[in-house]
């Protein structure tokens, strides 16, 4: 009796064991009824987290369709490409996904078009510029959810301090006002370059557009080595990394130390996109921005970056998310595009931020989105060669710059050839 | 082997007597013919489930070609690997993996030697000693690594303002941001955490040795360091053996110091073959796992010399 029970014992343990390891079942169809949104968490601290915003989405709209449900998982910018990636091939896809690239997942079809999972006025209330930017060959896949521009920003005390009248508008001005800065000792680091992995494909783009440079030609080949490029980053060593004007290692600094940093009053100036501004508000540092300097005068288009959102095939909850996506783009925009100040994607929400006089601050981004120069995005092989450029790209602010673009040249172009 | 001796009589009688009324009294000699198979069973199961299968999943994956949105798009033969090969980085990261391993065990053996003879000394606190030296062994190393990642930050760390005030450096340092000094600094973690185990493994050594071999020392009238090369490190080889095969196969895998440290950045300078695997999984999950099978080579390696060495220990 006893052994037989233990024998019956050692057998559902066994069973019991082989079944939790190979356990986690595919969940991607699941329940008909719930939505499985993954979001990306905009905010840097706990009261203003994403999770927020979403989960009092879903609360509003789970009120209003009381047969639909919203299970709301968001995940921090460092791990959400990863996470997701492994939910994909673990065939736990998510309905609706919010991060910042789309293309690699319209590459391997996965995604429903713009047009079948948005109603007609939805669609027509996005920009159009933005609404551009998410297409692959023709057809909308990524939706548009929230768009920055690039500008200058820079401490208006340090400046004084010394003894620099006008913000600079060429790279030699700039050079000028770091040395000031350093001479002076107004801030630790006079330019915060960050070319650590967090955004290094950001940075490295202002100031290659400063040369006419950038990642691509006209025909979308990749030019990450091209001789302008090669000369901007000799550039940035000469005048800034090696005379000790910003960080000693800016391959290893990441964004948000730099924005850190400024909202704290240690950096005299930086590129930084909207969310600085209420930083810098938070830390009481007296800012101004201005376009960002390039090598001969301002910049004519500066970075714009947008944000995606995209809804997936696995599911097949086509109806559940549109309604759930005309709910979010026609009463919810507004409440996250304040929430953490970020210039709109939709026509009516802009025209609310522009006319209420509440949003001053982000006139200037206003103003430089709408000639804005975007990754390229709506390129299948972006996803790869940006991930190597957060990777190693920063390498190229110490190192020699014609190796390290011509290794990260050499894996776009396989990246390219094998989409 | 085993496995062969019980069931043979039972299925002797089985044989014979099939249709008679015994086999009722034999339900218990049935399970018996399964020998101790239901009670390895779970455990042949876990191992299968938990080591078996997913080595074989990773196998199979580094020949395979996946997309960067997770998607299997057919096999890549042998592709992978050469990609792999061919990485800029690779050359200087294995050069790493081995300088890394080599110099942490090296530094931390020679250090847990004098450890374990100190604390096998008689003296007043020992015991509290003996404790405070497993603090580093409990504490998490994830905890410790970050600890050491904050005591070193450029603006805010602890070790940068003593370092200042005592006048050894003039200026905050950038310690973890370049290669050069983030190496020593994530080595001389690596150590840290490693010598709780080292020297208590050692001083178990030391305290096998016989007093009256060192009493016989004596009074043949041999020096302190005559004794201690003739006769405490001949005798401490099996555990310092023991030490050395251990703390090479944790290094050689030591992947949260350098991860939380470092991230294996700039680029890859600080990463070891463990932290490039993991690098590599960014860009390409296929790339990634044939790396994995080259480290899994390398380790069962390190396994078939540390099998090796203790055999030869035991017929020493």
């Amino acid at each position: 009796m006893n052994k037989r029970a233990a024998a019956a014992g050692a057998a559902v343990l066994a069973m019991a064991l082989s079944v939790t390891a190979c356990g986690g079942d595919s969940g991607g169809s699941g329940d008909k009824n719930t939505i499985k949104l993954v979001a990306a968490d905009y905010g840097d601290k706990k009261s203003n987290a994403s999770k927020i915003y979403w989960d009092k989405v879903a609360e509003d709209f789970e009120k209003q369709n009381k047969d639909i449900k919203v299970d709301v998982q968001v995940i921090n910018w460092n791990d959400i490409d990863k996470q997701v990636k492994t939910m994909i091939q673990s065939g736990n896809v998510p309905d609706l996904l919010q991060t910042g690239g789309y293309a690699d997942k319209v590459a391997d079809d996965l995604l429903y078009k713009a047009d079948e999972v948005l109603s007609p006025a939805t669609q027509k209330n996005l920009i159009p510029s933005f609404a551009k930017a998410g297409e692959v060959d023709g057809t909308q896949y990524g939706i548009p959810w929230v768009s920055s521009s690039r500008v200058l920003f820079y401490n208006k005390e340090v400046f004084k301090e010394a003894g620099i009248k006008n913000p600079p508008k060429t790279w030699d001005e700039l050079a000028d006002a770091a040395k000031k800065i350093k001479k002076s000792k107004a801030a630790d680091t006079p330019y915060a370059l960050p070319l650590g992995p967090e955004e290094a494909q950001g940075e490295m783009m202002m100031w290659e557009l400063g040369n006419g440079g950038g990642y691509t030609d006209g025909s979308g080949k990749y030019t990450i080595d091209s001789a302008k490029n090669v000369e901007t980053f000799n550039w940035l060593q000469d005048n800034l990394v090696k005379p000790g004007l910003t960080y000693s290692n800016p391959g290893t600094t990441d964004r948000k130390t730099a924005f850190a940093d400024f909202a704290a009053g240690k950096a005299g100036m930086l590129n930084g996109h909207p969310s600085l501004v209420q930083m810098a508000k938070q830390g009481k540092v007296d800012y101004g921005v201005t376009t960002i300097p390039g090598k001969d005068g301002p910049l004519k288009s500066t970075l714009g970056v947008a944000d995606w959102m995209m809804a997936f095939k696995d599911g097949g909850k086509q109806k559940q998310i549109k309604k759930f996506l005309d709910f979010v783009y026609s009463k919810k925009m507004l409440k996250f595009d304040e929430m953490y100040n970020f210039p709109p994607v939709t026509q009516d929400a802009l025209e609310t931020m522009q006319s209420n006089g509440k949003h001053e601050d982000l006139k200037p981004f206003f103003d430089e989105l709408q000639n804005a120069k975007f990754y390229p995005l709506g390129d299948p092989s972006w996803d790869v060669v940006s991930a190597e450029i957060k990777k190693s790209g920063g390498k190229a602010a110490k190192e020699d710059p014609k190796k390290v673009l011509g290794d990260l040249q050499k894996k776009a172009e396989e990246a390219a050839a094998d989409k | 082997m085993s496995l062969k001796a019980p069931p043979s009589p039972a299925r002797r009688s089985r044989g014979r007597g099939g249709q008679s009324g015994r086999p009722v009294r034999r339900t218990s000699g049935g399970l018996a013919r399964l020998g101790p198979l239901p009670w390895i069973a779970p455990v042949v199961l876990l191992i299968l489930a938990v080591v078996v299968w997913p080595v074989i999943e990773l196998i199979r994956t580094s020949f395979l070609n996946i997309s960067i949105a997770g998607i299997v798009r057919g096999s890549a033969g042998t592709d992978k690997y050469k990609k792999l090969f061919d990485e800029t980085d690779f050359g200087h990261v294995l050069l790493w993996t081995v300088l890394w391993t080599v110099v942490v065990v090296g530094v931390t053996m020679l250090l847990s030697l004098c450890l374990a003879q100190l604390f096998n000394q008689n003296f007043p606190g020992r015991r509290v000693t003996r404790w405070a030296l497993i603090a580093p062994w409990a504490a998490s190393v994830l905890m410790t690594a970050i600890g050491f990642k904050w005591m070193l930050n450029r603006t805010a760390g602890v070790l940068n303002t003593v370092m200042i005030d005592l006048g050894i450096i003039d200026s905050s340092k950038d310690w973890l941001g370049s290669a050069g000094t983030a190496w020593p600094w994530m080595m001389f973690v690596a150590v840290f955490v490693s010598l709780p185990f080292t020297t208590y493994t050692l001083l178990a050594g030391l305290q096998t040795i016989p007093a009256d071999v060192y009493e016989a020392a004596r009074i043949d009238g041999a020096g302190s360091w005559q004794t201690y090369k003739g006769i405490t490190l001949p005798l401490l080889r099996p555990a310092f053996l023991v030490g050395v095969v251990i703390n090479l196969i944790n290094v050689f895998n030591s992947f949260p110091i350098i991860w939380a440290m470092t991230q294996g950045g700039p680029g890859s300078d600080t990463a070891t073959t463990t932290v490039f695997m993991y690098k590599l999984k960014e860009t390409d999950i296929a790339e990634s796992a044939a790396m994995s099978v080259v480290n899994f080579a390398m380790v069962v390696v390190l396994v078939l010399i540390f099998l090796k060495v203790s055999r030869w220990n035991e017929e020493d």
